[in-house]
């Protein structure tokens, strides 16, 4: 983007939109990227139509199968409650997956309207970011486990607890992109053309601000898959019987010696998770980011 | 293996109680080879909730203050009464008097000796604090009537008295006078037993130490139950806190601990077969029990209490809470023991009734609310059943809710109205001791389920006062009765449990306790 001096550039806002454009049009054909999204998107199928692909009722006990070993009947094996695996770990995916969907949710919101106010208003960054960097010094997990503790085990509760830690890390991201771009020559050809500060917002420096945006939120998709199975597996999570990655590999590490896929079926569901997104997140940096795109 | 006699007109006495006749075996008849020396880290589940023996009927604070703490009358290995710290018992012909000589020459672990003083203060103190503090509303008073000696007056004669008043469910163990003075849970940890307290860390661990200066019943010739001639081996002991039963497993297993309590069943299958374990197995363990607030809407409801009852199918809750080592026993007493009630609710008990559960919810006041039952995740369990308990409700069209706490959490909010409907808990020394802490839970002010019914108050008066077995066994009859009938109390199973230990630790027999004392570690 260039500018003569005195005149400004303001086609570069639409420039950058298009790049946008052409950097997810890049990104969907980036091997990562596909990678990444047939494995993510298997599971969010599994999850979406988990009430039709789980096999049994996830909460269904039999006293006649407890911890029975995988079989052609429970593919996944059986628990301490005779209950099938299988089905188990797909709802659980779908616990997971919509923990991380909220978190990325509220996190975005969130970050998006703390960063932009602080990067934009001068006067509010200071106070603002010291708050932020305080919930940023808290350590993320006992955090949670804090808050999850006071305000009770639940889905709704752990999305808060991990909305309020990952909020400061999402909010500073956007706020270094604004501070870059509300210097760029094209908003101060706004400004100078007289729009309004929430034109220049949202017009000019939100949608340049979206591709360092969309990497960190995908981080905080995975992130908050572990995390919200961390919760579970220390029994902050959802309470039982409602079946959560985290819950099924705490209710199998009693019994890890003498029937290992309790644990060991959740486990690697929640890696694949993560390795989906993991591998997307990194093929969107790749291409999102002008300076590794050439590389 | 008594040397002594030590109720003076036992045989009027065994006469009038019916107790039956001791059997003077001891837990560990005397052996050559002990090792004297080194030091025991037990694990078991949860924090105790507290120190201070009278406060709490917790099985984790029984299981290191039994070491700590001695009452005046324990119990021997079959459940019967024998003095402890009291030289002997002595009760008048007509029960309205017990005189106890207490043993002279004890010494806490601040070194002073015991007194009449002590025995006094210890005792008012446990009216007031006492756990179970029930087992003494028949003492109108306590005398002092001697340097070392005690005397109880009845307000009226309780044929049963001495067995309850020798329960270590919450133990009216016997502390030093100025430490009686104090609040509970406020008290210097101190008692006469062969282990003395060092530090409590919470969530970590309860470190003993052996107590130089114990002064052993020479009454006895060896250890019986919690009572007997007890002798310290070791040098001290850790309970360290382990919530989780494969973290437990993998420190018995790698030698960090060398016993651990609450071992799953199909671990302790597989370790049965390592010649460096003992796996140790109790069969008749615990009750399971499922409680009912009397006090909080939906369970203030008799109606909806009886739905609850007739829709609980007890084998699928037993085999997975229990992992398949339980009994299906409808009978608020162990099967043969003298109080059974025969069938007694049998009927209710063996399968559910949909039909009639649907029936009951139907006539109650019941509107969809919540049915929230407390659980702890320590005792693994109390949660299962809670879960499969909740299944098998919402069926009929409960809207069971598990509301899992920390157990210390947990024995909080039980004692209070609000924030729970239904409570899963495994019930022990209760059912082991016979037919007085059952009934006792089922009235006055102590009851677990927040309140309580005329029947049980008379009914338990007639337990403890009836004059013959026969007496006492139709009162008893008439609790379970109501029991199914009022269901302040539903009877889920009979539950085993599984303890394990190092091959080098010798001499030890699984009580309802771990006892420190003549166990030792062989090199």
């Amino acid at each position: 983007m260039t500018a003569e001096a005195g005149v400004p550039d303001i086609s570069a806002t639409r420039a950058w939109v298009a790049r946008l454009k052409l950097g997810l049009g890049t990104a969907a054909r980036h091997r990562s990227i596909q990678v990444g999204g047939v494995l993510f998107g298997f599971i969010v199928l599994l999850a979406i139509f988990a009430d039709l692909i789980a096999p049994f009722d996830p909460n269904k006990n039999n006293f006649r199968a407890l911890l029975s070993a995988p079989d052609a009947v429970n593919i996944f094996g059986t628990d301490a409650f005779g209950r099938d695996i299988l089905s188990r770990v797909i709802h659980g995916t779908r616990l997971s997956l919509l923990v991380g969907l909220l978190v990325v949710v509220a996190t975005g919101i969130l970050g998006v309207i703390v960063g932009t106010f602080t990067g934009y208003v001068r006067w509010l960054d200071g106070p603002v970011m010291r708050v932020m960097d305080g919930l940023m010094a808290f350590p993320g997990i006992l955090l949670a486990i804090a808050l999850a503790a006071v305000l009770g085990p639940s889905v709704s509760n752990a999305a808060l607890a991990l909305t309020i830690t990952f909020t400061p890390r999402t909010a500073r991201i956007v706020r270094g992109s604004v501070l870059v771009l509300r210097e760029m020559p094209y908003v101060e050809a706004a400004k100078a053309c007289g729009a309004s500060h929430a034109r220049i917002v949202l017009k000019h420096i939100l949608p340049n601000a979206l591709p360092p945006l969309i990497v960190q939120l995908t981080f905080v998709f995975s992130v908050s898959i572990l995390a919200e199975a961390v919760l579970s597996f220390m029994g902050v999570g959802p309470p039982p019987p409602t079946p959560s990655l985290g819950n099924i590999i705490a209710e199998g590490r009693s019994y890890i010696q003498e029937a290992p896929w309790v644990a060991l079926m959740p486990g690697i569901a929640i890696a694949m998770t993560v390795l989906g997104l993991n591998i997307i997140g990194d093929g969107l940096r790749d291409t999102l980011d002008p300076r590794l795109r050439n590389l | 293996m008594r040397k002594k006699k030590w109720i003076t007109n036992k045989a009027k006495l065994r006469k009038a109680l019916a107790i039956p006749a001791l059997v003077l075996g001891i837990a560990a008849s005397p052996v050559v080879g002990q090792v004297e020396g080194g030091e025991l880290v037990l694990a078991q589940s949860a924090n105790p909730p507290s120190l201070d023996a009278m406060t709490s009927s917790s099985e984790t604070a029984r299981n290191i203050n039994m070491n700590i703490y001695e009452p005046l009358v324990a119990i021997d290995e079959n459940v019967n009464p024998i003095p402890m710290l009291a030289k002997s018992i002595e009760p008048s012909e007509d029960l309205l008097t017990y005189v106890f000589p207490l043993r002279q020459g004890v010494l806490f672990h601040n070194g002073k000796e015991m007194t009449a003083e002590d025995v006094k203060a210890s005792l008012e103190r446990y009216r007031e604090v006492g756990a179970t503090r029930g087992m003494l509303d028949k003492v109108k008073e306590i005398e002092i009537t001697g340097d070392y000696e005690v005397t109880f007056h009845m307000s009226e004669a309780t044929p049963t008295f001495i067995e309850g008043f020798s329960s270590p469910r919450a133990p009216a163990v016997i502390i030093p006078a100025e430490e009686a003075a104090k609040p509970a849970n406020e008290i210097e940890i101190i008692g006469t037993g062969p282990f003395k307290f060092v530090e409590f860390v919470p969530d970590d661990h309860v470190t003993l130490e052996k107590f130089a200066d114990y002064v052993p019943n020479e009454d006895f010739d060896g250890p019986t139950g919690f009572g007997g001639k007890k002798t310290a081996y070791l040098d001290s002991a850790v309970y360290r806190i382990i919530p989780e039963a494969g973290a437990r497993i993998a420190a018995l297993e790698a030698g960090e601990v060398q016993w651990a309590d609450q071992i799953p069943v199909p671990a302790a299958k597989r370790m049965s077969a390592d010649e460096n374990l003992n796996v140790y197995e109790a069969r008749q363990w615990a009750f399971m029990t499922f409680i009912m607030n009397w006090n909080l809407p939906p369970t203030d409801d008799v109606n909806f209490r009886r739905a609850v009852l007739y829709a609980i199918e007890p084998e699928e809750v037993m085999a997975i809470a229990t992992e398949g080592f339980y009994d299906l026993n409808h009978g608020w007493q162990y099967p043969g023991r003298t109080y059974n009630a025969g069938d007694i609710g049998k009927e209710i008990y063996e399968s559910a009734h949909i039909d009639k559960a649907k029936e009951f919810l139907a006539m109650s006041d019941y509107d969809g609310e919540e049915f929230l039952i407390l659980t702890d995740p320590n005792y693994a369990e109390h949660s299962r059943a809670a879960v499969v308990l909740a299944e098998q409700l919402k069926p009929i069209g409960i809207n069971a809710v598990v509301k899992q706490l920390d157990w210390a959490t947990v024995l909080k909010i039980r004692l209070t109205d609000e924030g729970w409907n239904g409570w899963t808990l495994m019930q022990g020394l209760e059912p082991f001791l016979g037919p007085y802490g059952i009934a006792a839970k089922m009235r006055g002010d102590q009851t677990h389920m927040r309140g309580t019914a005329d029947v049980f108050e008379e009914s338990y008066n007639r337990l403890i006062t009836g004059k013959t077995v026969e007496d006492r066994q139709k009162a008893f009859a008439e609790i379970q009765t109501a029991i199914y009938d009022l269901v302040p109390q539903i009877k889920i199973g009979d539950v085993g449990r599984m303890q394990a230990g190092s091959a080098r630790l010798k001499g030890f027999k699984p009580f309802r306790a771990p006892r420190l004392n003549d166990i030792w570690l062989e090199d």
